[in-house]
Parts: structure tokens; sequence; C-alpha cells
């Protein structure tokens, strides 16, 4: 764990849980695995509170418990998984795919299940359709029906599912003494074989619009009597991380070819969402014969014009598909590693593009292709006047985005004897934006919370006066009162709100834009561990 | 100055041009004579007459530099004086030697200070032959033909991209097919130009070694990724700054001009 990262984690459990969830995830990141006691005596906190937090934790499965050093005898140790809090960074990307893809009964859905970390079906379908009945207009309101099926399409797809068994101690059934999974490897909920498999739930009804007057307990009642007690549901991270690993490679090759090239490509992908496992390598070998069913009809894309597309994309040098045999009309895969890779390293081009300028991308992606160059070579291949490209050269070196290699001629290293050979290393190169990223969105987080710290009293204020006007028009009041209660923000306090929104608004999407760049450095770092 | 003779005014010009202090140039009315200014009066002082003569000679090839044979001509001294000479010159800084990007091994020499002509570096020249891939590919996409048709059209190999820039005759100096892939080659290191070597006859046009080079231009694959559109991306202090030291988040003058564009 980085600085930056455990930075970056306290971040954000103090936006989404408070000061005491924070301060207790972060001592726990930082002390790696704790038992309870341990855990509240370090943090100086009541032990209830520690309790509570870790409730929290676990209920969003961030932290994980299990059996200690000492055994199955011994107290339980917790641990937190940073990676689930970083991905706290990417909700607003999960609830718009779920938008796109299953309209809003979808956002819906995933939004609760985010928010709430685990939900049984009955009372995330009962919460849903409550809503969607509230945003209706009079007399209108959403069926149960309709929000079961949206949410047995998310399962069938598989971004919904099923949370893993917390194992021992609560188990009704009293059978056998099952130990305690050890803390260091918590369950898959993949291993579990009901995953995906929806629940038979006797659920019928429409959504209720929120009356004041009503009493929250009679919903509770009803929902004990659906079928699904214990059978709680979770957001399938991976999958939503798969898919946006797709939309990135069908980008990339409508950018590189052309549009129909891009609809085969995710033709092919869509053909092997659920067959190929996470960390493939290739996706599933396809015929081109599977390709020309599968192919919607809308692309008008005949069988030879198809297998033309095919080696074309075979034969283009970024070698996002490649041919495997010739049965069937010939096998093709998609190169999930090695599209991602290219994908990585068009990152680091951009940046240094962007950050040293167009002549020192140049002599960056020489060095990319050309592996080892003295500078000499250098300067003779970029096509650069010698002062200015040995300024450049370092410049990229104090970065550290440039490594210098040295070979000597002699035993000893004479500098007027040794080669000096300059290199870029894709990987190491990645994990240092990587953690460039991490610090640049700490950096947003704390410049918006900043900023909103220094505007408190005017924020205060305007929810003050909204609040009354909010009351004064829902008893009716004249058209008088209103402005009279209204002009109570002087103008140039409306304009710094207008800033403040505006300033924060940039902030806010600035940081899902650099959470793009890094799933893509995080999705090729993980690609490249796994293959080893 | 009437009442000063002719003939000490000719005396006087005389010392003058010895000293390296005037300069003489022919009009078509006859001759004129130019104050040198102090400062490139004082670099040619400590040398003599030929290397004088020399330095004369670089420095009106002005912009372009002047190839060693071309200063032998015009000065009538034999081959070995003139290296001595350049040598000389260089060692006191006053000329250097450019390479230029006609013949990688020509040296042109020209003032210290001068920024070489871009018909020698090539600039213009790659801008060119990017805006000749770029059009031949669009042309190909518009055609509407099959894919296949489509990408062997967008190519070109680099004997077309020779001809084209020959044709134009914006270089001053004659190219050859190498100085063209050299061109062609920072193109792809600019990442808008892909290469593809295919195998061709002997005898076809533009083919080497049983080989032909084929040139084609591509878009970038993503866009400019989302690091670079925070201003800590682009920063220059990004080292230096963390909470509650001089520079940090809350402070930084950078985010505040960008927060308010």
């Amino acid at each position: 764990m980085t600085a930056q990262e455990v930075r970056l984690c306290g971040l954000l459990l103090q936006e989404h849980f408070g000061n005491v969830v924070e301060k207790v995830g972060t001592h726990l990141i930082r002390s790696g695995v704790l038992t309870l006691r341990a855990l509240a005596h370090e943090t100086k906190l009541p032990l209830d509170l520690v309790k509570k937090s870790l409730c929290v934790l676990v209920q969003h499965g961030m932290c994980t418990f299990g059996a200690g050093r000492r055994g199955p005898a011994g107290p339980v140790e917790y641990r937190i998984n940073c990676e689930r809090v970083f991905h706290m960074l990417r909700y607003p990307r999960y609830i718009y795919t779920a938008k796109s893809l299953y309209g809003d009964t979808g956002e819906l859905i995933v939004e609760e299940i985010l928010q709430r970390g685990q939900m049984t079906m009955s009372s995330t379908v009962k919460t849903v359709a409550d809503r969607l009945t509230h945003n209706m207009p009079e007399g209108q309101s959403m069926d149960y029906s309709e929000v079961v099926s949206a949410f047995s399409q998310l399962v069938e797809t598989h971004f919904l599912q099923r949370c893993p068994l917390a194992s021992a101690g609560s188990s009704s059934s009293g059978a056998v003494d099952t130990p305690l999974p050890v803390a260091t490897q918590p369950t898959e909920p993949e291993s579990h074989p009901d995953c995906y498999k929806l629940p038979y739930i006797n659920l019928t009804g429409q959504g209720k619009r929120r009356r004041s007057s009503e009493d929250g307990e009679a919903d509770q009642c009803a929902a004990k009597k659906c079928g699904d007690d214990r059978i709680y549901w979770q957001v399938n991270f991976q999958r939503f991380h798969l898919h946006f690993r797709d939309q990135a490679i069908i980008s990339a090759v409508s950018c590189k070819l052309d549009q129909s090239s891009s609809e085969i490509v995710r033709t092919m992908l869509r053909m092997s969402e659920v067959t190929t496992p996470a960390h493939a390598a290739f996706t599933q070998a396809l015929s081109a014969n599977e390709i020309f069913r599968a192919l919607l009809s809308s692309y008008n894309i005949a069988r030879p014009i198809l297998d033309q597309y095919l080696s074309l994309l075979v034969d283009d040098p970024m070698e996002f598909v490649g041919k495997t045999g010739d049965s069937g009309g010939g096998m093709y895969v998609v190169n999930l590693h090695r599209a991602l890779a290219n994908l990585a390293r068009a990152t680091l081009e951009s940046v240094v593009q962007e950050r040293f300028g167009s002549r020192s991308a140049r002599i960056f992606r020489l060095l990319l292709r050309k592996r080892h160059l003295e500078q000499k070579q250098v300067e003779d291949f970029a096509m650069i006047p010698a002062k200015e490209a040995k300024d450049m050269l370092y410049k990229l070196l104090s970065e550290n985005l440039v490594q210098l290699q040295e070979i000597p001629k002699t035993p000893d290293y004479a500098p007027s004897r040794t080669f000096y050979l300059y290199t870029v290393n894709q990987l190491p190169t990645a994990r240092l934006l990587l953690q460039h990223s991490y610090k640049t969105v700490g950096n947003l987080m704390e410049r918006r919370l900043y900023e909103t710290k220094e505007n408190k009293r005017l924020l205060e204020k305007s929810q003050r006066i909204e609040a009354i006007l909010a009351s004064l028009q829902a008893t009716g009041a004249e058209a008088a009162q209103l402005t009279e209660v209204e002009e109570m923000i002087t103008v140039p306090e409306r304009q710094q709100l207008e800033s403040l929104r505006h300033h924060i608004n940039k902030l806010d999407s600035s940081e899902n834009q650099v959470d793009e760049t890094i799933f893509l450095l995080k999705s090729y770092i993980n690609s490249t561990q796994a293959s080893l | 100055m009437k009442h000063v003779s002719l003939l000490l005014y000719s005396c006087l010009i005389q010392y003058f041009c010895s000293q390296g202090q005037l300069d003489l140039l022919r009009n078509s009315s006859g001759l004129l004579y130019r104050l040198k200014d102090a400062q490139s009066a004082s670099k040619v002082k400590g040398s003599d007459n030929q290397e004088k003569l020399v330095y004369q000679i670089i420095e009106d090839a002005g912009n372009k530099g002047i190839w060693s044979r071309d200063i032998r001509y015009k000065s009538n001294l034999p081959l070995t004086e003139i290296n001595k000479i350049l040598k000389n010159l260089e060692s006191k800084k006053l000329i250097k030697a450019v390479k230029s990007v006609a013949a990688s091994k020509k040296k042109v020499y020209m003032l210290y200070n001068l920024q070489p002509d871009r018909s020698v570096t090539g600039g213009v020249l790659n801008q060119q032959c990017f805006k000749f891939l770029q059009s031949k590919a669009e042309a190909a996409r518009d055609s509407k033909q099959s894919p296949m048709v489509q990408r062997n059209s967008s190519f070109a190999n680099s004997h077309e991209v020779w001809k084209y820039i020959c044709e134009l005759g914006i270089s001053k100096v004659d190219l050859s097919m190498e100085d063209i892939e050299t061109i062609l080659n920072t193109l792809i290191f600019d990442g808008k130009v892909e290469m593809t070597i295919i195998a061709a006859k002997e005898g076809t046009v533009g083919s080497v070694d049983g080989q032909m080079k084929l040139y084609r231009g591509v878009n970038p694959i993503i866009q400019p990724t989302g690091l670079v559109k925070t201003p800590c991306g682009l920063c220059p202090v990004f080292d230096d700054c963390h909470e509650g030291g001089e520079i940090a988040p809350s402070n930084c003058v950078y985010m505040a001009e960008w927060l308010d564009l």
C-alpha cells in the first residue's frame, strides 16, 4: 500500500461514511491485519463505535474477517480490501452503464444496491418501485413485475451476483462446525454454485407513493413474507470492468480502422461475454460462420465483406484480432492482453505529449519502439537538433519516464569507455503514472472539500432560504412574500454560489476522467501479472 | 568634409579595410563602403586574411550554409588550407557545421548563431508528406469500395511519396529516397503514420532488395487521457505538492485558474 493509495482510501471513506469509519479504516489499512481489541486500543475509540464501523465496512464488502494467526481458537482478525475502496470512485460510471443498458429501472436498482452494499431482491424491488412511482405523474404507479424483470436481466448478464455466505456461527442448521476461512483468502462469490440463480419469490403489487402518514413498519412485515430471507445480492464489479474494457477496445478499433470493423469486434466480444474467464489473454475462438450469424442485420455486412474485414483486422499492426485456425471459415480471437497493452501505451504517449510537447513525445515513441538507443542515434532518428534533443532527454530522465542503461566496455566503468543507452520500460512507467493518478484524484477531492468548507456559511444560508421557500409554497403564500424571501440572497452572493457550483461540478467530472486513466492502467498492470 | 583630399580618403579607406572595420561592396554605380559594427569587427580581429576571406564567404551564404567544396571554388585556396581554416574557425566558435537532410554525410557551414534553413532540416517536408498520405487515406475511405481495396489504395509506397515531394518542388536541395524514408520514419515516431513491408518483385518501381515499404496515415487510437485534462497532470511542481505545505491543492494557483475557465 503506497502512501498515495492510503491517502485516497482515507478520503473516499470519509466522503462516503464519515470520520469515524475513516479513522478505523485508515488505521486498519496501515496495519494490515488486526483483531477487534487491538484496533479499538490503537485508535482510542470506544469499542461499540469500532464495531459499528467494521459492520459498515463488512456490509459493503470492503472488510473481510477470518481466523487469525492463532488459528480457529483465537480472536478473529480483520483486513481491508483496498481495491474495493477504490471502486467507490467509479460508482457514477457503474450507474451510468446500467442506465444505458437497462434504462431507468436498471439504473435505480444498481444505485440502491451500491448504496446499501448488499440487499435482498424483494427489498430492492420494493424500494425501486417506490422511487419510480414517486417520480411518475399522479395516478400511475410502477408495477413490481417490471422491476423484477429488470433485476433478472441484470442477474442473467452477471452484473449482479449473490453474496458469498458468511460461514459457521450463524448457520441455522447447526450441523457441522465448518471452520472459518483464513483471513487471507476471502471466499470467491463465483465458487458458489447458485451464484446467479434467482430465488423464487412471491412478489406482486405496485409501488407506493411515499406519504408522511404511512408507517414504515408495515413494509417490513410484508418483506419477511417473501421467500428470500437470507439471499443477499451485490454488484459484480468484475463484470462491469470487463464491460468497460470491451468498450475501450471497441472505441480504439473504430478510431484506428473504421466503424464496421468496430461493430465486428463488438459482436465478437458480445458472443464471448460470459464464456471467457476474467483474466484470459484471448477470448474463445469464434469461427467466421458464427460471427456472420451473430451479426445484426442492421449493419448490412455481406459474407465476403466480413471475411475481408476479418483479414484486415488480423493484418493490422495493433493486432487486436488474431487468427488461430482455418476450420469453419477461419477461427478468430480477440487479443485482450495485447489490446490492453496498446491502450496503456497510447495513454503513456498521450501523457508525455501533453506534458512535454510533441517533440518529446516523438523521442518517447522512438525509444518505446527501438528499445535501447544512444544519444546520437536518438538525434538522428528523431531529426531533432542535438542541443534540444539532449535537453528533452534529460528532462524525461529527471521525471523518471526514461531510464539510462550503462554498458561498460572495460571492467572499470570509465565514462569515456562506456555506452550509455536510453530506454523506456512500459510496465514500471505505467505503475508510476498510476501513482500519479491516485495523487491527482486525492488532490482534486481535497480541493473540492476545501471549496465547500470555505463557502460553508453561504451554502447553509442558501439551504435555509430554500427550506423557507418550500414551506411557504406548500402552505400557499403570495408571490410578494416569495420574492421577498428570495431577495434575502444578494446578487453577488448568488454569483458566488453559481461559481461554487460550477467549480464543484468541474472537480467532480475531472475526478471521473482521471478514473478512466486509472482503470486503463490498472487493467494493463493486472493483465501482465496474470500472465506471469 | 570637402577640404579633405581624395588621396587622404583613399588611404584612410585602405587602412580601415585592412583593419577589418570597413566592408567593401560593389554596387551598380560603383564601389560602396559600409562600417562594420564593432562586435563583428572584433570577432575576426585575431585571424589573418585568409581566414577573414573564408569567414566572409560563409557569412554571405547566410541561412543556407555552404559546402566546403564551394568555399574552395570561391576563395581559390587549396583544400588543406581550407580544412585548417575551417577547423580554426570552428574552435573559435565563429562557424558551425550543420548536417543536411539532403545528404547525411555532407556538412554545410554557417555562422554560429544562425538557425539552419528549413529545407536543410526538413521541417516543412514532414507536414507535406503527412498531408499527402492523409489525403490518400481520405480518398480511399470515400471511395466506398470493398474494404480490402480501400485499404490497399490508402497505402503509398516510398517511391510515390518521393515523386510527390519532388514534383512539389518545395525543397531547395535534391532529396533521395532514403531521405524521404528518414522523414517518414519521424512521422511514424509522431504516431501519425504506420508502415508495413511487403515482398515485391525485383523489377517493380520503388522496390529495394525484393521488399517495398508502404506507408499509411492513421488516427490516434485514444483521445488524450483523463489525467492530462486536469492541472495536476501537467503541473511542473507535482512532486512538491502535499496538503499542509507551501504548495497544496487548497492554495494551488493552477487549479484556481483552471476552475475559473
